[in-house]
């Protein structure tokens, strides 16, 4: 007699499987650090997503600096320009995935990283490193976000967010 | 998740298939080379990428890879007489030699030439490393012979096994690429395991049981970097490399060997799980070499006169609930590849991507699955050489390493990731 964990396993059995959905949508906020990556945004963007809305950081220069006024309202954009707070978004924000670009100034890491952290939102930092890249331009950009990214993903192409996002259910 | 047609593409391999093509492109073991141990032995069934074939080592010590089944009346081959250079149908008398021309059709007079019009599809085996391999691509397209590592090291300082998996080879592989497994499926073998037990690695692991990830990729693949804290800054990183499209290996610890797989579809149901250990620089020693024969570490025993594992679904994979309650096998099951395989055969032969929910930890998954679709994609569109198949991508080494918190790990480890004759492995 076959064991239940044969029977059970067997590709006839598959057909018994529950076919009801096993899970409820996440909200996955797709935040790009800097100039180039805002272009790989907001094609991303034109694309049918149901779960996933864009942003764009790139305005934000630097970590405030002590004493300075800092609003948090003002520098978050989505991709049609318009201003949006960051602690509202990442609150209702299952996952936070920040894009940067190697080279570029990716700061704002810092601070999307720590309105994370103080929701206890996942985050998942993604450095497009073509082939072009040097190891100079990658360290400088992957020491700003590793500090703030739960998973770190340095793929040689943009290509990878479109799959990346599909395969998370975006 | 994928889409149904994504995962369709991706675990598909018989002939004509985009993904059964990206294997052809490459040498796949096939037979480990003890199973042809001697001229004139008998032949052993090979199904590989859903083809039936046949091996033989002929009167000359030449290995033949060959249509399992004679032209004549399709009689298997398996039955055939291993004599005289070459492998006679016992039905009619067929003969073949390891190119699979047939050479003699004794029904037939000799200066016809009618055998000379009948030639069974063959491809070529090599032996390597104490495996033999076989390319089942297009002949003007034959890569250079595989230079991994574990194959060119002295005979005793490895050890190379293989069984069954009864499921398609792409939830195999990724299983050997979800460094996020290990602190809960393989708890347990860290203390006991003699092939892993006594690293300070180990301490690393059972002290920091969520590691943070970083994939990155290589020309050949993918390295997946697994990283938890260590003393006074600095990290302790397990980089897994992944080299297309069924090569990954587990990153050292301590002083024991180095150890990986091959994962090769048989059909798209089954797969080979290969499995080898080795060291670069001294020769294995008798109880490391018995307690790989007794399947410890990455290996297995298996049902008598087969590669089939003692444990498996037929015998509930010997499930344990009180070892699982104590903790000592944290699923119930003994043995790394088992608590691998007991698993990724109960999804199913091809498990349904679609209702998958993959987390932002998978990201090395969801890679591989995008290097894979993307290179499939190259090789039919453009006819791309996929990655994997120049040497230097197969002269890979996995890491254990402390590196300062700063370091990328590509850049720190860089030397210790790449696999150098006569030296030591990076290992903690």
């Amino acid at each position: 007699m076959q064991s239940e964990s044969a029977r059970m396993a067997s590709a006839a059995e598959a057909r018994f499987r529950i076919d009801a959905p096993n899970s409820k949508p996440r909200a996955i906020k797709i935040i790009s650090l800097d100039r180039p990556s805002d272009r790989v945004i907001k094609r991303l963007a034109e694309a049918t997503w149901n779960h996933a809305s864009f942003f764009t950081a790139s305005a934000f220069a630097g970590a405030p600096q002590p004493g300075t006024n800092f609003s948090m309202t003002g520098w978050l954009s989505d991709v049609a320009g318009r201003t949006t707070d960051l602690v509202n978004e990442v609150d209702s924000a299952d996952l936070v995935v920040m894009v940067a670009t190697a080279g570029e100034n990716a700061s704002a890491a810092a601070i999307i990283g720590e309105a994370c952290s103080v929701s206890r939102v996942n985050t998942t930092g993604l450095i497009i490193a073509g082939s072009g890249a040097s190891d100079d331009a990658l360290s400088k950009t992957l020491a700003q976000l590793r500090p703030w990214s739960l998973m770190l993903v340095i793929a040689s192409s943009d290509e990878y967010i479109a799959d990346m996002l599909t395969a998370l259910r975006a | 998740m994928l889409r149904k047609e994504q995962n369709d593409l991706l675990t598909q391999t018989g002939p004509g298939t985009p993904m059964g093509n990206l294997f052809r492109r490459s040498w796949q073991p096939v037979l480990l080379a003890e199973e042809l141990p001697e001229n004139e032995c008998p032949p052993v069934r090979v199904k590989i990428l859903s083809e039936r074939l046949l091996a033989f080592r002929d009167t000359q010590g030449r290995y033949g890879l060959i249509d399992e089944f004679c032209a004549h009346r399709g009689v298997s081959l398996w039955f055939g007489r291993n004599e005289e250079s070459g492998l006679r149908c016992p039905y009619h008398g067929w003969k073949y030699d390891v190119t699979g021309q047939c050479i003699d059709v004794p029904s037939e007079p000799a200066e016809s030439g009618y055998c000379q019009k009948i030639k069974l599809k063959s491809y070529p085996l090599i032996e390597k490393g104490g495996v033999l391999w076989a390319y089942l691509g297009p002949p003007d397209k034959r890569p250079p012979e595989p230079v991994w590592e574990f194959a060119t090291v002295p005979e005793k300082h490895r050890f190379v096994s293989k069984r069954v998996q009864e499921s398609n080879w792409l939830q195999a592989m990724e299983g050997g690429i979800d460094s996020s497994h290990v602190s809960f499926l393989h708890r347990g073998d860290l203390h006991n395991d003699p092939l892993f037990k006594g690293a300070k690695g180990n301490q690393y692991n059972l002290g920091d049981s969520r590691p943070v990830f970083e994939v990155v990729e290589s020309a050949g693949g993918l390295y997946i970097g697994a990283r938890r804290n260590a003393e006074n800054g600095h990290y302790y990183w397990r980089i897994t490399p992944w080299v297309m499209p069924a090569f990954t290996m587990i990153a050292p610890r301590g002083n024991h060997s180095v150890h990986g797989h091959f994962w090769v579809p048989i059909d798209d149901d089954t797969c080979w799980a290969w499995s080898f250990d080795y060291h670069p620089i001294r020769e294995l020693t008798d109880a490391e070499v018995s307690a790989m024969r007794n399947g410890k570490g990455i290996h297995v025993t298996y049902v008598p006169g087969s590669y089939r594992p003692s444990a498996n679904k037929d015998n509930d994979y010997l499930m344990d609930r009180k070892a699982q309650k104590e903790g000592r096998y944290y699923s119930g099951i003994a043995g790394i590849a088992m608590q691998d395989a007991s698993l990724q055969e109960s999804m199913g032969p091809v498990v349904d991507r679609t209702k998958e929910n993959l987390v932002s930890t998978d990201n090395g998954i969801i890679m591989a699955r995008h290097r894979l679709m993307r290179a499939a994609k190259a090789l039919a569109d453009k006819d791309v050489t996929p990655p994997g198949i120049d040497p230097e991508h197969q002269k890979v080494r996995s890491v254990a390493i402390v590196l300062p918190a700063d370091v990328p790990y590509k850049e720190g480890a860089k030397e210790a990731l790449i696999a150098k004759p006569g030296v030591a492995p990076a290992s903690v």
